[in-house]
């Protein structure tokens, strides 16, 4: 390609490369260059890549979508915590834990996922008081374990099997068992049903 | 041929660069509050005004629209005269453009302080100043054109056909994306709805860093870089090759924000495609500048105007590539919606248009006020600042992006979210946000340093407002045997045509089947209208920028779906004008917030007192408090007009539903404020706080119900 728009041919002394005769803006001069090749070459395979990527996801549709991904995905693991709902709340023959590792696992997800709701120390705010005598599920071990795991969505407490399994179900329960009595500071008032 | 006398206005040129500098400033520091509220909360200061939510549009417009942009005012201003040949077009049109830009933006932070947004980031402004942006806008390219026309040159150089792209390209982008139909002066609904609206914000959002942050700057670049080095442009083919290349495929590439998300996978594929393709065409404009300094690099290192460019070019040349990584689903997958995101941007804005703009001011200043820079070592100290500035700003984000997206998609053993509570993954990124804000701290340090030098400068020169020049007048000679691109450069109508029509193809050709094929939004039965204290409530959270934190668009993968609950379906949209799916979570998704047997639902009452004080309920909890939501009333007022307009956009209430609309919300309130009553919680329904909870607890809901419907996978 000629794009000298004259003959006379200037050259830039430190390259000796071609100037453009002619590309000349305020002083400012264009060297007649090629294109690097690695330039082109890096330009025609990401082309030469779309195009194919574009046969492949949307002409031929040989790779998978992102809701055949998420498909796959879920195939893949099986269910995942959905086992888990099956899990019915079968509360019978469980008794409160009390081995120190079990509190502090249960205190910590306790902190992690309830305080939102209770309070930190189990006042209670948008949820109940967790230490007063009064209950609306039930002051037993089971009952607590029931609620945690069932829920009560419609009143705001959801259903924690999803995110917790029977283990942490357990330990927080056995954790929440021990917060009966306690005497925070601002609890809120009782409600439900005084526990005999 | 006889030398025609003219004079360079060189007053705009200083007020331009005055103007960048202020703006800069406040910009920056508007910016490092941001940075300092998402580690302290209560730098909110308990006022509407100045939360997270509202002053995010201020320092991303002021850094975008008024830094940069003034920046690119100045350095236009500068050189079009100089490589035209001829003073500005006109001396009035240059004072409307300086006078109006800066009103704008004045108008802009006091209306985003007073919750006056469109909800659509970075084109938050209403209606009213949309407007004016057109015009002014205009303004610009009418003198910019007019200049062009009288010039005593007879070709254009490379870097006024950037200059033409961007005014053509801003124009259409920022037109089309802004269209919506006032409610009153200070607000307006977007024509566009869901997925439509998304696709057009995002054609409009990438390609405002394309055509507002990328070719002018490579237009400034082409100018001021061989001008410092005194060195001829590297490759004018390689100039032309990737000039059409860049606009004409950097708009295909908006898709590329709305990966993984309910924008169909055609569209999703192109944008994939077009943003990898990009990566040639973008290096395109590093490579020339950088060969442009061979047999220079001995005053690169003297010369902190060639130091800061050596440094914008790079960063511009990292942040081209790492961008089209990021539109890569593998990447995607990962860094979307954290803060990598953001840690790019800043990439491009400090590293390329900042120092850019230093560059361009440090070179300009001193030959306008015809004396040397004050200082060079200051200067210098500004370069080294700076960029350690920049280094801190990017690497704890990017840090930070690993640590959550790892947080994010954690499982354990047994299947379970390992942080199900998304706010330990904020928690942990406090260190990160210390870093972030101290590196953005130290790039502020060197601006101020930047600004004190130049005053000083300024100071000490001595001002050339009329700048003598002369030249011949344009005559027209043949130009046998030039190129069809030569010719083009001597005619700069047919060149704005042929780069229109560049533009326009991609637009097009991904919005409007977008319009045409419904099977692209597959509508679903159970998706209904919001209610209107819903739609109140909704107006609310766009008003507050909720947006800024909270995404709304889950996306198909398990450690989504385990989180949030189903993923984003087209359909669920079609009612929000404007979209509000967000582009990164400093607090959790909210679309499936109000599914009752949802992984997320909270009663009426936590978010009463959450939206008092997030605080009290997580102690951790980096979201402001909204506690005036709790006293402010609510404007019903507003509600008849805002269901017709609904009903125009084609929102399907029943005919004259306008009328009992107040009646319907009022009656929805008080059954909130009942539920609340049984709480404890005493309230009327007049308060604004009723109609976000109706909102918040709409979320998700519909999606949800279409499960007993048909047409839709079925919630777990
Ligand atoms: C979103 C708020 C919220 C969160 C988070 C929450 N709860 Fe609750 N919780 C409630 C509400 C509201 C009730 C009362 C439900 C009712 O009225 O039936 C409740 C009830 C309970 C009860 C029964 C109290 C009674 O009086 O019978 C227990 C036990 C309990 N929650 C434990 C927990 C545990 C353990 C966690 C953490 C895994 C937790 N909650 C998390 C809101 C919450
Ligand atoms: C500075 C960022 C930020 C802003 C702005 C913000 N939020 Fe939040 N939001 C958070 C964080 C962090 C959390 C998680 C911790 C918590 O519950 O407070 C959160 C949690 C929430 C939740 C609970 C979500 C759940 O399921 O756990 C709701 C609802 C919410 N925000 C609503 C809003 C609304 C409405 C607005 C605007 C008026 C808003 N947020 C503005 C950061 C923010």
């Amino acid at each position: 390609m000629e794009i000298n728009d004259n003959k006379s041919i200037e050259m830039d002394e430190l390259t000796n490369e071609k100037l453009l005769s002619g590309h000349e803006y305020d002083g400012i001069r264009e060297l007649d260059n090629r294109l690097p090749r690695w330039w082109v070459w890096l330009f025609i395979t990401s082309i030469v890549w779309a195009v194919v990527y574009v046969f492949v996801y949307d002409v031929f549709k040989v790779a998978p979508h992102q809701q055949e991904e998420y498909k796959n995905e879920m195939a893949a693991i099986g269910g995942g915590s959905q086992a888990q709902q099956a899990m019915a709340a079968d509360t019978a023959g469980l008794v409160q834990l009390t081995a120190q590792a079990n509190l502090d696992a249960g205190k910590a997800t306790w902190n992690r996922l309830c305080i939102a709701c209770h309070l930190a120390g189990g006042q209670g705010l948008v949820g109940p008081n967790l230490t007063d005598n009064f209950s609306i599920h039930g002051c037993g071990y089971k009952d607590i374990v029931n609620i945690i795991t069932v829920g009560q969505p419609d009143k705001g407490m959801i259903s924690w099997k999803a995110q917790l399994t029977r283990d942490q179900i357990l330990d927080v329960a056995s954790f929440v068992a021990t917060l009966s009595g306690t005497n925070p500071p601002n609890p809120k008032a009782p409600q439900g049903d005084p526990c005999k | 041929m006889e030398n025609q006398t003219f004079y360079y206005d060189n007053k705009i040129v200083k007020y331009f660069a005055y103007a960048t500098l202020f703006w800069g400033v406040i910009g920056m520091v508007v910016g490092l509050l941001l940075a300092l509220q998402l580690i302290w909360p209560d730098l909110s200061f308990g006022i509407p005004y100045t939360t997270f939510g509202r002053i995010r549009p201020i320092h991303t417009n002021a850094v975008i629209f008024a830094f940069v942009g003034n920046g690119m005012f100045t350095g236009i201003y500068y050189s079009l005269q100089r490589l035209c040949k001829a003073r500005m077009f006109s001396d009035i049109l240059s004072q409307i453009n300086f006078w109006g830009w800066q009103l704008i933006i004045v108008l802009a932070a006091v209306s985003f302080a007073c919750g006056m947004t469109v909800g659509k980031e970075y084109a938050e402004l209403e209606w009213p100043i949309d407007i004016l942006v057109a015009l002014i806008w205009v303004v610009f390219g009418w003198n910019m054109f007019g200049t062009i026309i009288k010039r005593r040159t007879s070709h254009l150089y490379v870097a006024i056909w950037f200059y033409i792209a961007t005014f053509v390209t801003i124009a259409i982008l920022h037109i089309t994306n802004s269209i919506a139909i006032p409610v009153n002066l200070f607000k307006s609904y977007p024509v566009y709805a869901g997925v439509q609206d998304a696709l057009v914000q995002w054609w409009y959002g990438h390609n405002a860093v394309a055509f507002f942050l990328t070719t002018p700057f490579l237009g400034l670049m082409y100018y001021y870089l061989p001008k410092a080095a005194n060195r001829p442009i590297y490759s004018y083919r390689l100039s032309i090759v990737h000039f059409w290349a860049l606009i004409f495929m950097y708009i295909w590439a908006g898709p590329h924000h709305l990966i993984y998300s309910a924008l169909p996978n055609w569209a999703q594929s192109l944008g994939i495609v077009f943003s990898v393709a990009l990566i040639a065409p973008s290096w395109g404009g590093m490579v020339n500048g950088l060969l442009t300094l061979r047999g220079a690099w001995d005053k690169v290192r003297e010369d902190p105007v060639l130091k800061f460019m050596v440094v914008a070019v790079t960063a511009y040349g990292m942040s081209t590539f790492e961008g089209p990584m990021m539109s890569t689903k593998t990447v995607n997958a990962i860094s979307h919606f954290t803060d990598w995101t953001v840690g790019h941007a800043h990439i491009g804005a400090l590293g390329w248009n900042g120092f850019m703009t230093f560059a361009v001011l440090y070179w300009l200043l001193p030959r306008i006020f015809r004396t040397k820079l004050y200082s060079t070592s200051m200067a210098n100290a500004h370069f080294w600042i700076g960029t350690i500035g920049i280094i801190f700003y990017a690497v704890p984000l990017y840090w930070g992006a690993i640590t959550q997206f790892s947080m994010w998609k954690e499982f354990t053993q047994e299947g379970f979210l390992k942080y199900p509570n998304f706010l330990e993954t904020v928690t942990q990124l406090k260190p990160m946000y210390m870093a972030r804000a101290l590196g953005g701290g130290l790039y502020i340090v060197g601006t101020v340093l930047g600004l004190y030098n130049l005053i000083l400068t300024v100071k000490g020169g001595n001002f050339l407002a009329e700048e003598a020049a002369s030249a011949p007048a344009l005559v027209s000679t043949s130009h046998t045997g030039e190129s069809k691109h030569r010719w083009l450069e001597r005619n700069p109508v047919p060149f704005l045509i042929v780069a229109l029509l560049a533009v326009l193809v991609g637009g097009l050709i991904e919005i409007v089947p977008l319009y045409l094929i419904k099977s692209n939004v597959p509508t679903i039965a159970s998706v209904k209208p919001y209610t209107p204290l819903e739609l109140q409530g909704r107006d609310i959270y766009v008003r507050e920028g909720c947006y800024t934190c909270h995404s709304q668009q889950v996306r198909p993968f398990r450690s989504e779906t385990e989180r949030y609950g189903e993923y984003a379906k087209a359909g669920e949209y079609v009612y929000d004008h404007p979209f509000q799916w967000g582009s990164k979570r400093n607090g959790p998704d909210l679309s499936r917030e109000g599914v009752v047997n949802g992984k997320q639902y909270k009663p009426n009452s936590w978010h009463y007192n959450h939206m008092e004080n997030p605080q009290k309920l997580n102690a951790q909890s980096i979201m402001p408090s909204y506690k005036w939501l709790l006293g402010d009333k609510l404007d019903i007022s507003t509600t008849p007009r805002k269901i017709r307009i609904m009903q125009y956009l084609g929102v399907p209430y029943p005919e004259g539903f306008d009328k009992v609309a107040n009646q319907d919300l009022m009656n929805q309130a008080q059954g909130i404020v009942d539920d609340l009553k049984i709480q404890g919680i005493q309230t009327t329904p007049d308060r604004e706080i009723i109609a976000v909870i109706a909102y918040l607890q709409r979320l998700g809901k519909d999606v949800h119900a279409a499960d007993q419907t048909a047409g839709i996978a079925p919630l777990k």
